[in-house]
């Protein structure tokens, strides 16, 4: 398939890469991994196989084989040789065929999933772009125009019946979140009136935000000089106060290591959410307990696994 | 010396980090990392996903949200209370010393004439206290392939600068707060910098993708801007 225009920031994402973080080398993979699975299913793939994540400006794509694909996430105008297509359900492509993302209607991040495997290696285990490591995905960054993405021939799925979620999966992303976090490591040395503060302030997402942090705009947190911390392993969803006052969301490029205090951190189920913030909505936070955290996991697997195995 | 004094923090809601309250030593990095060890071998343990040693602490990483934090913890702690910390050679690995060419040349040290004449003292001085030090790797982190450094000489402690730099060049060596390292890839960043080295710190078609582990030294030496262009050549063919 060939890019015409590769779009802002257009990447092949699957799960990520675990078991470097020691090396410095964070999970990477998919913002949204709710939608990456979701497309998959609708390709009729493992739902960590890799696809292509596209970020606010998408691409215009002429594909050079048949096959069928499928996009899930963010809403876009998407048209197919100039007839508008949609989300969340599978689509056949033949050679030739023109697929051209135009206006963002809501969400900041979808995947477009393909029936045929993506002629790539694995770096580190996973096909996903680091973009800050500079490894993975198409030739270690992302897509660029002009660059044509080598697929191998697809002609299983063409038998079978196109798919479609049932509209009640459909997302609809109101710019407005509540993202629900646990403790992390230094929650203790916040006051009482500082964790109120941070749960009763509406942020703004900030427009430096990126696949390695999403940086939050609002009340500012005075943290004191006493707050001494030893930098220590930093996890995805971490929400750490930078000396400004200001909380910075750990990210799935970001750093492994942090030295800022971190007030809390965003639970597994939410995760999600942070591949469709883009600059100016609004996130809240709500504190909860691990238990509960583990509990709305399993729920939300149950909610994909319904899905995907229907 | 033992790991005795130490708790549990949540880090998340599919992480634990142990944090240790000894300070910040070469033997306590040597028994986080036995500790570490010793975790990654255990059998009957969940599966983790990521275990991140750091000067202080120990971050396990599960795949999933753990569902019961008490158990986890017992489980840990009845680790420590079993583990061996005494010199056990097998336990580790054999630390190397890596001796790391940097050119402190202007072309590649735009920081160095301003940081030399802030601590009161010659270019040369200053690159003779860098390359004098015998440096030990802590952890890594932060970037792929940034090792922590401990042991930069009081003298060359500078603060970051106020105003990070938006793009140093991969190999980039800085000073910042009590720290010296090594930009591994290209970076934002806010270390004064004083050199750069010619050298791949991050490479994952490696057999090993970083130059260093913990517990090894790292020495700095000199070399002319002409032997930082021909180990650029060299690395290339």
């Amino acid at each position: 398939m060939l890019f015409i225009k590769s779009g802002l920031q257009t990447s092949i994402q699957d799960f990520g890469r675990t078991g470097y973080m020691h090396l410095g080398v964070s999970h990477s993979g998919a913002m949204d991994k709710t939608s990456l699975s979701l497309a998959n299913y609708l390709v009729g793939k493992p739902k960590d196989s890799p696809a292509l994540e596209i970020t606010l400006i998408g691409p215009t794509i002429q594909f050079l084989s048949s096959m069928r694909i499928a996009i899930c996430g963010a809403h876009f105008d998407i048209y197919l040789n100039n007839d508008l297509i949609f989300n969340n359900q599978s689509v056949d492509v033949v050679s030739g065929d023109i697929l051209e993302f135009d206006q963002l209607i809501n969400g900041a991040r979808c995947y477009l999933a393909l029936s045929c495997e993506i002629n790539l290696k694995k770096q580190l285990n996973s096909f996903s772009t680091h973009v800050t490591a500079k490894i993975g995905g198409y030739n270690n960054r992302q897509i660029k125009d002009g660059d044509q993405l080598s697929v191998l021939s697809s002609n299983t799925t063409q038998s079978t019946k196109n798919k479609s979620l049932n509209s009640s999966f459909s997302q609809f992303y109101s710019g407005k979140y509540l993202l629900r976090c646990v403790e992390s490591v230094e929650s203790n040395l916040f006051s009482k009136v500082q964790i109120h503060q941070f749960l009763s302030t509406k942020y703004k997402i900030n427009q430096q935000s990126n696949r390695m942090g999403i940086r939050l705009d609002g009340n500012k947190i005075q943290i004191s000089q006493n707050i001494q911390i030893t930098s220590s392993g930093l996890t995805l969803g971490s929400i750490q106060i930078t000396p400004n006052g200001l909380p910075i969301i750990s990210s799935v490029d970001g750093q492994t290591i942090g030295g800022y205090p971190r007030i809390a951190n965003i639970i597994s189920t939410d995760l999600s959410i942070l591949g469709q913030l883009k600059a100016h909505d609004t996130v809240s936070f709500e504190l909860i307990s691990c238990n509960q955290a583990s509990i709305l996991y399993k729920q939300k697997e149950n909610w994909i696994e319904a899905i995907l195995t229907n | 010396m033992s790991l005795s004094d130490f708790h549990f923090r949540l880090n998340g809601d599919s992480a634990i980090t142990l944090i240790f309250e000894d300070k910040i030593s070469k033997s306590l990095t040597k028994n986080i990392l036995i500790l570490k060890n010793t975790i990654i071998h255990a059998n009957d343990l969940p599966r983790l996903i990521d275990i991140i040693p750091a000067y202080q602490s120990l971050t396990l990483c599960y795949a999933y949200p753990i569902k019961n934090v008490k158990t986890i913890e017992n489980q840990i702690s009845n680790i420590i209370a079993n583990i061996v910390l005494s010199d056990r050679p097998s336990a580790l690995k054999k630390q190397k010393v890596i001796n790391i060419p940097v050119c402190y040349e202007d072309t590649y040290a735009p920081d160095l004439k301003m940081l030399a004449s802030e601590l009161k003292m010659t270019t040369n001085q200053l690159i003779k206290k860098h390359t004098d030090g015998i440096y030990l790797v802590h952890m890594l982190g932060f970037l792929p392939g940034f090792l922590y450094l401990g042991g930069l000489d009081e003298s060359l402690h500078y603060p970051r600068k106020k105003t990070p730099s938006i793009n140093l060049a991969k190999g980039s060596i800085g000073i910042g707060g009590q720290q010296t390292g090594i930009y591994p890839i290209e970076s934002p960043g806010g270390w004064n910098i004083i050199g750069r080295t010619p050298l791949t710190m991050f490479d994952v078609d490696k057999e090993k993708i970083t130059i260093a582990e913990p517990l090894d030294s790292i020495k700095f030496y000199s070399i002319s801007s002409a032997e930082f262009i021909k180990f650029n050549i060299q690395s290339q063919n």
